[in-house]
């Protein structure tokens, strides 16, 4: 998930699965702008993942679709107008799913590129 | 699910969007701006960081939408731009339609007329494509229709038909007097149209109960097409009553109107029950005279039968099994020592039908239509390269903008198939209105003799159409189309606009070798038919017919028997001679150059002993005294019949030269020799004929013999009278004659003999004028296309023309150049192009006539237009670059 594909229309599933549980696991601190979302994502990853515009904001309104965000209007903190994003009780089981497959998914990479020290198995 | 779900918004909501965005950017504009930053900088900045608002929003949108209608939507808007760019570039979409349109045309037309073969051989006939044709065939592959007795047999015993109808085509007298007319008849067994399944638009059809005794069913079923002409479709025809060789057979019924009988070429008028045959004068070569006798001689030539296998039985099934039937059922011999077997084929195999004697000429010009089609494909090919790069501005900042490859060339694709819908529009339209041209100059050929082309066009053909229009469009658009998408980006938008990269590939070049290599294939193709036409014209047939008048007519037809037949002629023929225009007269059984081969009879000869099973069999005619003077053959030795060679005198024949030297070794040897044709009397040769063309301008030589007509009676015959007057008033007087002499007597056919050598080079003129079309067309196609590429090229290099210029070429050297290099081109073409053409021609060989498939005048000429055109296309375009300012050329650029 470098971010920096010149392509927008590229579909990679992992690609988009990924993107869609970091903003699901942003929002799970509270409602949020599409602006915040980025800039958290950005933080918490050290600067690592920068997510652009033109991933997450097509990646919020498939969130939409499917029910696991709902938006509305709001003020920031600094008295501007966005739209505020919040999980919805089916966005947070979606979460869960997607934490417990991502687990899974790191786990398993981890036993095959370092057998010895990979976590969760027996020596 | 709940209500609520449904009600959300299944659309991206775009102002909501936009202000989204709008906000976003706010916020990131103040963030930058509390670093410090001054407000435009700021706003620059998260503008910048944003990226591409325009693909956000079409990503947003496309999240909502079905996949589908996403699919659906770039189609039609790329169709929608396909067509706007096509509007605004006329020349360049007309031509390529034109050339679809063309291509497309010429294969529409020929694919016409092999679905007519392959699906529809008989028209009116459900599934006639399976039908199965049944004929013996002797040792010498003579074939012969089986009696009728046999074919009772073969009906009752023959399990692997579902049904097995008997037909025979004759032609007959239709009404009395001046108001007669000859027309095709099928004399047909009672199951007939059940087997063909076949129904009677008005009345009913012929039915096996129309198939119990000899001379008993005076009924008749006409064709739509007689009731519509001759009969002004009168409702109530059923009941009334037709004069057919003078007897009256009354109406039972209307055919279908899409049916016209079983020979496929000829237009059967009417359906006689097989056991009126004997009654109206047709006694299929049968020496019996009672209408029973003739019907249960198995010597009689009757029918060539026709079925559908059983849904169960195989092909070689079938075969088996009428070949073991036919075994038993000829054990005792009855054709004496000649074996023959009884070959079952499909129905398009049978000898002598139209698809056999077609086939030839088919396979050629559907080889020559695919060839125009190549031409036409490489013509597209070589627009959509040149257009491709002259839009290199276009897709380049389509691609800047970030648009994909794919997308790109799906554009481009899309703009080939709209083009090619039109093309295929007008291929079938130019299909549609070219077979009626072809099909009447085929009728009026063949008139006063109806003749009927199961040709239409139809779904099937338009499909056909479509299919290879887009295949083509598809096919040849898209390498071109892959060439233009794959831009160096930075050298377009740098304005260098020099052909570079994929333009200036191998793909040009190519085309035009392609285009003269073809084209000089089709050149050639067309000019060696066009000059075996001119050969065929020039070919003496061996007898002179310009001043010739021929009357046919059929005694029988008018009730006579040999007796009355024989003073009837006898009249006749002096009153021909009596005729002060004329200055001699005669009469035979059959037309020379007729095209339809006549019964070919075992022969005898003196001398020769054949081999065993050996089955020799030759054509024959039976002619009057005087018969060689008046069609100015010569003799080469001996004398003509005479008016003494009658049936007191001793037996008499004459042969042609290449029976004498066949069998006797030349002409002078053959005088007293002895031969017997059929199971008739040994005769003395008492002449030697020069040979004539019999049946066929191109046939091989043939052996041929003549019996005296007044040795060998016949009611059918052809008065020939000639006469140094104006040839129409001779016909006239003729005709005149034997309406004196018998004013109810059908006249069967008058004409010039003239018109007959004309009807006989009409399959040559067909598959001339068809080929020399194509040929044409091709040419033209490639002339416009090499044209277009070459000149493009010279074009595209005035930038090196002003170059040259500047620094002192002359303008004729420049010209020199291109000349040379479009000939270099031109050349390769053409090596590829005669190498191939000279593989080929062979294919040819079954159309073409007294020019080899190799013939030098042809490939001379082909060759000399193709380099022709090469040299225009290049000489033009780089005088006029030449002569323009070499300051503006460079300038241009």
């Amino acid at each position: 998930m470098t971010l920096h594909s010149s392509r927008p229309d590229a579909r990679t599933d992992l690609l988009h699965g990924t993107l869609d549980m970091l903003i699901l696991r942003t929002l799970q601190w509270g409602p949020q702008h599409g602006y915040a979302i980025g800039q958290v994502i950005r933080a918490q990853s050290s600067d690592v993942l920068q997510v652009e515009a033109g991933s997450l904001y097509p990646a919020l309104q498939r969130l939409a679709k499917k029910g696991w965000v709902a938006a509305k209007w709001g003020q920031t903190a600094a008295n501007q107008r966005a739209k505020f994003y919040r999980l919805t009780p089916a966005g947070k089981q979606q979460l869960l799913r997607e934490e417990s497959r991502w687990t899974e998914l790191v786990n398993a990479i981890s036993r095959v590129m370092k057998p010895a020290a990979a976590p969760g198995t027996e020596e | 699910m709940s209500i609520l779900w449904w009600l959300k918004p299944r659309r991206l909501d775009d102002e909501d969007f936009q202000n989204e965005i709008r906000a976003h950017l706010d916020i990131a504009a103040d963030e930058r701006m509390t670093d410090g930053v001054d407000r435009r900088a700021a706003e620059l900045g998260s503008l910048k960081d944003f990226g591409n608002v325009t693909l956000t929003t079409e990503a947003a949108r496309r999240v909502w939408r079905p996949w589908w209608i996403e699919v659906v939507h770039d189609q039609v808007s790329d169709i929608r731009y396909a067509i706007r760019a096509l509007a605004k570039n006329r020349a360049y979409s007309l031509g390529l339609v034109g050339v679809l349109g063309l291509g497309i045309g010429l294969n529409a037309a020929v694919f016409t007329l092999l679905k007519a073969i392959a699906f529809t051989p008989m028209a009116g006939v459900a599934q006639s494509a399976r039908l199965v044709s049944m004929f013996r065939e002797t040792t010498s592959g003579r074939d012969v229709a089986v009696s009728y007795a046999d074919y009772q047999y073969l009906r009752d015993h023959d399990r692997a038909f579902s049904g097995l109808m008997g037909s025979s085509l004759a032609t007959v007298g239709l009404g009395r007097g001046k108001d007669s007319r000859s027309l095709f008849a099928e004399i047909v067994t009672g199951n007939y149209f059940q087997v063909l399944g076949v129904r009677a638009e008005l009345g009913r059809t012929l039915l096996p109960s129309d198939e119990i005794r000899p001379g008993g069913h005076p009924v008749v079923v006409i064709s739509d097409g007689l009731w519509r002409r001759d009969f002004g479709g009168d409702p109530a025809i059923v009941g009334k009553t037709i004069i057919i060789n003078s007897r009256p057979l009354t109406i039972a019924g209307v055919a279908d109107s899409t049916f016209h009988g079983t020979t496929v070429v000829y237009d059967v008028e009417a359906f006689i029950p097989v056991m009126m045959a004997p009654d109206l004068g047709i006694t299929f070569g049968s020496k019996e005279t009672t209408a029973s006798a003739i019907l249960a001689d198995r010597r009689a030539a009757v029918f060539f039968t026709q079925g559908f296998l059983r849904s169960a039985t195989t092909f070689a099934n079938a075969a088996a099994q009428t070949d073991a039937l036919w075994k038993a059922r000829s054990a005792d011999r009855p054709f004496g020592d000649v074996v023959d077997t009884l070959r079952v084929v499909p129905f398009w195999k049978t000898p002598g039908g139209a698809p056999m004697i077609l086939l030839p000429t088919l396979i050629v010009l559907t080889s020559m239509g695919l060839l125009v089609l190549l031409i036409a494909c490489a013509n597209i090919a070589g627009l959509v390269l040149v257009r491709g790069i002259s839009r290199r501005g276009e897709i380049a900042v389509r691609l800047a903008l970030g648009a994909t490859r794919t997308r790109i060339v799906r554009l481009l694709v899309v703009e080939n198939v709209v083009l090619a819908l039109p093309g295929a529009v007008l291929g079938v339209v130019l299909a549609w209105r070219g077979i009626p041209v072809l099909v009447g100059y085929a009728e009026s050929l063949a008139a006063p003799r109806r003749v009927f082309f199961n040709v239409g066009v139809d779904g099937l053909v338009i499909a056909f159409a479509v299919l290879v229009a887009c295949g083509c469009a598809l096919a040849f658009g898209f390498i071109p189309a892959l060439q233009s998408s794959r831009i160096e980006l930075v050298s377009v938008i740098n304005s260098d606009a020099s052909p570079r990269g994929g333009s200036r590939g191998r793909l040009r070049p190519g085309l035009v070798i392609a285009q003269v290599a073809v084209s000089l294939m089709l050149l050639v193709g067309s000019g060696l038919v066009t000059r075996s036409l001119e050969a065929a014209r020039r070919t003496n047939p061996g007898f002179d017919g310009s001043h010739v008048a021929t009357v046919s007519i059929d005694v029988k037809q008018n009730g006579y028997d040999e007796a009355r037949g024989r003073v009837f002629y006898r009249r006749l023929l002096e009153a021909a001679r009596a005729d002060a225009g004329v200055a001699s007269a005669s009469l035979a059984a059959y037309t020379p150059l007729a095209f339809l081969e006549p019964p070919s009879r075992p022969v005898a000869i003196d001398g020769y002993e054949p081999q065993r099973d050996e089955d020799l069999a030759l054509s024959s005619n039976t002619i009057g005294p005087d018969y060689f003077r008046t069609l100015r053959i010569p003799l080469i030795a001996g004398r003509e019949f005479e008016d003494r060679d009658d049936e007191h005198a001793a037996p008499v024949a004459i042969v042609n030269g290449t029976l004498a030297r066949r069998f006797w070794g030349g002409a002078a040897n053959a005088l007293g020799k002895r031969v017997r044709v059929g199971d008739g009397e040994w005769r003395t040769v008492t002449g030697v004929a020069a040979d004539i063309k019999y049946v066929r301008i191109n046939e091989p030589p043939r052996s041929y013999v003549y019996l005296p007509f007044l040795q060998a009676y016949r009611s059918n015959m052809v008065l020939y009278a000639q006469g140094a007057g104006p040839i129409d008033q001779l016909v006239n007087q003729m005709r005149a004659k034997v309406v004196a002499l018998d004013a109810d007597l059908p006249i069967l056919d008058v004409r010039r003999l003239a018109d007959i050598l004309e009807g006989a080079l009409l399959l040559f003129t067909l598959a001339a004028t068809m080929l020399f079309v194509f040929g044409a067309a091709g040419m033209a196609l490639a002339a416009m296309g090499t044209y277009g590429l070459v000149s493009y090229t010279v074009k595209q290099s005035a930038h090196e023309i002003g170059i040259r210029m500047a620094l002192g070429a002359t303008g004729a050297s420049v010209v020199r150049r291109f000349v040379a290099r479009g000939l270099r081109l031109g050349a390769a073409g053409a090596l590829i192009g005669v190498a191939t053409a000279l593989g080929a021609s062979r294919l040819l060989g079954t159309v073409l006539f007294g020019v080899s498939a190799t013939d030098l005048m042809s490939f001379a000429r082909a060759l000399a237009i193709v380099l022709g055109v090469v040299v225009a296309a290049t000489f033009v375009p780089a005088w006029r670059a030449a002569r323009t300012n070499p300051l503006s050329a460079l300038r241009h650029q």
